[in-house]
């Protein structure tokens, strides 16, 4: 597995953690109030950033013993194709969710705390799905 | 006009092995890129811009259509 690879799958994994630890947090999202909803996501923000940063440091670390040698993270014109592509599909993806978010919120008529949530949701979703495609064009 | 697809083949693993076996990593290092790129060229499955076409025809010291030609 390329260091492109591994970089790529700490995101997949640090974003499924903060995922995983809003929704355990998030279970009676109707009779939460907004402060503490959005303190949730921010703190799910936050665990995503140092999960990433925890996990990059432990697999390179792991790699390293595994193969003997560091490998560079060199970042060159394909890697910037890749990204680009990568943020086009993600803002995509947000675009969409968005627009299906609101039209649920006024057709169901549902709680303005199930929109914040869902936008934030849909840009983890959108990161995953962009994570995958890298994944797919490193490969 | 028809739009006619172009494929773009190189033989870059050729050279590597004709400059001494030179190793991916060596070529990536001196052209500046990493070494997963020098396997994509090399599969032909990513087409380098033309500045780096340039610059890995350097590093053999050839033509750039010596190392970069239409199939």
């Amino acid at each position: 597995m390329n260091i492109k690879i591994r970089n790529t799958l700490t995101e997949i994994i640090s974003v499924a953690i903060a995922i995983i630890w809003m929704y355990s947090k998030l279970n009676a999202a109707a009779n939460m109030s907004i402060a503490s909803i959005t303190q949730v996501l921010v703190q799910g923000i936050g665990i995503s950033i140092l999960a990433a940063i925890f996990f990059a440091i432990v697999i390179h670390i792991v790699s390293a013993i595994i193969t003997g040698s560091k490998e560079k993270n060199v970042v060159d014109e394909r890697d910037n194709i890749i990204e680009f592509y990568a943020l086009r599909l993600s803002s995509v993806i947000f675009g969409i969710s968005l627009l299906i978010i609101l039209a649920l919120l006024g057709w169901f008529n549902l709680h303005i705390n199930f929109g914040i949530i869902a936008i934030t949701l849909s840009v983890f979703l959108a990161s995953i799905c962009s994570t995958f495609l890298k994944i797919y064009l490193y490969k | 006009m028809a739009k006619k697809k172009i494929h773009i083949e190189n033989t870059v693993r050729r050279l590597r092995f004709n400059n001494n076996e030179m190793t991916q990593l060596e070529l990536a290092d001196l052209v500046g890129i990493s070494r997963q790129t020098v396997v994509a060229i090399e599969k032909y499955k990513y087409t380098p811009s033309l500045k780096l076409a340039f610059k890995i025809a350097l590093a053999f010291n050839k033509e750039i259509q010596e190392v970069f030609y239409i199939n």
